[in-house]
Parts: C-alpha cells; sequence; structure tokens
C-alpha cells in the first residue's frame, strides 16, 4: 500500500515544473480575481443585478434536481433493501445498477444529457436528478436495512398491515436518516449545479465559464464569491434542520 | 370450554436441518398464566412468535383462539393478531412518539389504513387508550415523549396498548429482564389483574424462576426446543430445575 502511495506521488511530482514565469503569472492571476481599486470596487458592485439570475438558476437546479432525485429513489430504495419482502436476485440486480451508475460523475451525465435537452438549466437539474436518484436510492436502501425489527414486531402483533407497519415502524427509524442524507445530497448538488453549469448547463457555472474565456478575471472573483456565501448559507440552514430531528 | 392455545407437533428451524422447535405438544385454557423457561436458544423466542404468527413453523399446528395459525392468509393473521397481544424485553415501543399514540398503536387493526398512516383515530379509540393508561398508573403522561420514560413506565405503555387492543391473550417475551426487583413486582402484578379480571391468558418466556413461581399458575421447562417439564409452579423443585436448565439452581430459589 504504501510503495502504491509513493509510486503515485513520484509520478505526479515527475510532472510539476515550477518555473519563474508561471509563479509570477499565476499569482498575478489569481490576484485579479479581487478588486484592487475603488473603480473594481464599484464594478464588481454593479455585477450584481446581472448575477442575480443565474445565481436563481443556480438553486433552482439544485432544488428541483434534488426534489426530482428524491421522488425517484424512495420507490426504488424498497426494491433494493434487503428487508425479507423482495427476492434476492431482484435486489441483487437493483443494486448492481445503483452501484455501477453511481460510478459515474453528475458532469458525464450532464454531457449525456445535453444532446437530448440541449443547453440550459433545463439539462442541469436532469444531470443533478439522475446522480441524485441513483445515491439516495442506495442510502435509502441502507438506511431501511439498518431499521431494528423490534418495532416492525409489535405493530405488526397488534394487527398492523404493511403501511401501518411502515409509517410506525420504519418511518420513525429511517426518517432522521432519509433528512441528512436528502439535505446533504442538496448541499452537493449546489455545487454540481456550479459544475455542470460549466458545460453548459446554465447557471453561475456557465456564468464563470464565459467570465474566464474572456478573461473577466474580477467577474470570475465575484461569481466564486457569490458560490462560497451561498454554499455556506445553504450548509448552514441544512445543518441546523438536521441537528433539530437528530 | 375450547383451549386458548393448542399446539400439537409444532417443529420450526430458522435454517435447513437446524431445528429450534422439536415437536412441542402444549394446551393452554383460557385464564392460564403460563412461564415458560428454559435457557437463551431453548426456542422459547420462537415458541411464541408462533403462536402470533410472527414466525412461521415448519411443521405441526398451532392452534390459537379457535383458528389454525398455521393456514391463515396473511389478512386473516392480521385479525387474528389483534386478539393477541405481545410485550417484548426491549419494549418495542416508538421512542419518538408519545406515549398515548404508543398505546393507540394496538387500535391500528381496528383502524382504517388512511386515517391511521395520517396518526387520525377515532374520539372512542383516543377515550380508550386514556382509560388503559389510567389503569396502568400512567395518567397524567399522556403526551410525554416515550423515549423520556424510565424502564417500568415503557413496559406499562406496553401492556396499556395491549388493554386498548382488547387482547385475549398476551405474549410476553422476558417482559421483565431489563427491570429492577420492584419494577419487576410491578409490571407481574399488572399483568396478573389483567388475567384476572379480564380472564386474558398469558404466555410469558422469563428467566427469573423466583417470579415466574411466585405469579404464574402453570410452568413450562423448555430445553433444547421440547417440553421437558409442565406442572404447577409448587412442582419446579431443584430437581426440575436442574433438569430443565442443566445446572443447579441457586441456593433457595426450588
Amino acid at each position: 500500500m504504501l510503495v502504491f502511495v509513493v509510486w503515485c506521488f513520484v509520478a505526479i511530482g515527475r510532472q510539476i515544473h515550477v518555473t519563474e514565469y508561471g509563479l509570477h503569472h499565476g499569482g498575478d492571476y489569481f490576484a485579479r480575481l479581487f478588486p484592487r481599486s475603488q473603480a473594481d470596487w464599484r464594478y464588481a458592485l454593479r455585477l450584481g443585478p446581472d448575477l442575480w439570475q443565474p445565481l436563481i438558476e443556480t438553486i433552482q437546479m439544485a432544488v428541483v434536481g434534488t426534489v426530482g432525485g428524491m421522488l425517484l429513489a424512495f420507490p426504488v430504495s424498497f426494491i433494493a433493501a434487503r428487508t425479507g419482502s423482495i427476492p434476492g436476485p431482484v435486489i441483487a440486480v437493483v443494486k448492481s445498477f445503483l452501484n455501477m451508475a453511481r460510478a459515474v460523475p453528475t458532469l458525464i451525465y450532464a454531457l449525456l444529457v445535453i444532446p437530448l435537452a440541449g443547453l440550459g438549466a433545463q439539462t442541469g437539474a436532469i444531470a443533478i436528478g439522475i446522480a441524485t436518484f441513483i445515491t439516495l436510492a442506495k442510502l435509502y436502501a441502507e438506511a431501511l436495512e439498518s431499521v431494528s425489527v423490534g418495532p416492525i414486531e409489535a405493530v405488526r402483533s397488534a394487527g398492523g398491515n404493511a403501511p401501518q407497519v411502515f409509517v410506525y415502524a420504519m418511518l420513525p427509524q429511517v426518517f432522521p436518516l432519509y433528512l441528512s442524507t436528502t439535505l446533504y445530497s442538496l448541499e452537493y448538488n449546489l455545487r454540481d449545479s456550479f459544475v455542470v453549469g460549466i458545460v453548459g448547463a446554465g447557471g453561475l457555472g456557465q456564468k464563470l465559464s464565459n467570465a474566464v474565456n474572456l478573461f473577466e478575471w474580477l467577474d470570475a472573483g465575484v461569481i466564486i464569491a457569490l458560490v462560497i456565501v451561498l454554499v455556506n448559507i445553504v450548509d448552514y440552514f441544512s445543518y441546523r434542520v438536521r441537528k433539530m430531528f437528530s | 370450554m375450547p383451549n386458548a392455545i393448542a399446539i400439537e407437533n409444532l417443529t420450526h428451524a430458522y435454517k435447513p436441518g437446524v431445528p429450534v422447535l422439536r415437536g412441542v405438544n402444549l394446551h393452554i385454557e383460557p385464564g392460564e398464566i403460563v412461564g415458560l423457561i428454559g435457557l437463551s436458544g431453548a426456542g422459547k423466542s420462537t415458541l411464541l412468535r408462533c403462536v402470533n404468527g410472527l414466525v412461521k413453523q415448519t411443521g405441526g399446528t398451532c392452534t390459537v383462539l379457535g383458528e389454525a395459525v398455521e393456514t391463515l392468509p396473511e389478512g386473516r393473521k392480521r385479525l387474528l393478531r389483534r386478539r393477541i397481544g405481545m410485550i417484548f424485553q426491549e419494549f418495542n415501543l416508538m421512542e419518538r412518539l408519545t406515549v398515548r399514540k404508543n398505546v393507540l398503536i394496538g387500535r391500528l387493526g381496528y383502524t382504517a389504513t388512511i386515517p391511521s398512516c395520517l396518526h387520525r383515530f377515532s374520539a372512542a379509540d383516543v377515550r380508550l387508550a386514556e382509560d388503559c393508561l389510567a389503569q396502568v398508573g400512567l395518567a397524567g403522561l399522556e403526551m410525554r415523549r416515550v423515549r423520556d420514560l424510565s424502564g417500568g413506565q415503557k413496559q406499562r405503555v406496553a401492556i396499556a396498548r395491549t388493554m386498548a387492543q382488547g387482547a385475549e391473550i398476551v405474549l410476553a417475551d422476558e417482559a421483565t429482564a431489563n427491570l429492577d426487583v420492584l419494577t419487576k413486582d410491578d409490571i407481574m402484578g399488572l399483568l396478573q389483574n389483567l388475567s384476572r379480571e379480564k380472564k386474558v391468558t398469558l404466555l410469558l418466556s422469563m428467566h427469573d424462576l423466583p417470579l415466574a413461581k411466585r405469579y404464574c399458575t402453570r410452568i413450562i421447562g423448555l430445553k433444547q426446543g421440547r417440553i421437558t417439564f409442565d406442572a404447577a409452579p409448587d412442582a419446579l423443585d431443584d430437581h426440575a430445575i436442574a433438569d430443565v436448565l442443566d445446572r443447579l439452581p441457586p441456593s433457595g430459589m426450588g
């Protein structure tokens, strides 16, 4: 294992060539991301209204993708969970599909969806939805498998039927897990909606891509700052909600 | 009077070739308080779960309240389970729900699926739940969350649930094992009252032999899936205990 890690470091290390030119210009590009004069500050503040729409689009992509993926993942998780009610071979097929599909990053789904849905936020939302569905179906199934059988036995022994067993014995056990995985998913999707935007799926990501291509470094800096603020706000509220139900 | 429970040559194996129950024959009259004793793994919990059909037996017959459990389709089995309450060592209550809601779980078998899944119960059911809670000494704690209760209080909630269910038979799987000495007596006293006042039949798996002798009207010893002792508590002497448990009892127990 250690030999493997050292081999990786050596291979990558050989490709690093630090030159005076690179250091100077890299630092220069980085510095240009920040406002350096009063005129720069005024320009950055004026960018606000232009970025409002892409910002909302980024949030919409993340929300639509997360909720859509969640709604699909919920029923599928029942046929991917070993709870004794679904035949083993069916579970094996569904789980294998989910595991294989999980290996594909959201960005690849976006590239595959672009020819079908065209450029724009709808493509980003679909790609995020697919990735969320795959991740949540697997995590929801694992939550269902971790349910303790005691409460299930209690509800069944009171004459409860399958929906009542789910609502009274399983849901109270899996709800905190469902909630936390879904909120984590929303946080990741917000970052992903930014990334898929770079390949043309709309939102702030697309704005960033355009800014970098046109060497508008200050515009890029403002967009990155907006994303950092947005992600942190969502992380904070997600943390508060998860804490409330834990 | 017909038997509350009639078991003939009952067998069960979770894995083929590894039997847990090996031909159990047992007849229990209504209103009996039967203590089921035996080592861990003797088959006590499995036997209880065969009675209410939570576990499907491998062979033999199990007739409960006049119905052959093994032949019932799932829908009819659910109707039968309404008449058989069950309480557990780990309580198996819904910790996040209120005390009253946990008792109302006993009414699920009588409530239509959609309203019950929306946590809606009739006013009569709510009154019944509160009445049952008062009978087990928990009046005033209806809206408390179960996770905030002590072990003894939780087991009282479980008993109230079986009462709300209108159970004619109560199965108890090590129901007092996690409780202190005084609370064990309280819980057994409540169960004994239930049997005396409402003619409820009790089948209780227990490890506490003095407690079993004090409260049960009949003791069944289960050893490696077979009944090796079946008599009144007085007959449970040192010799019988040594035979069922494969070891001598602590002094003064027989």
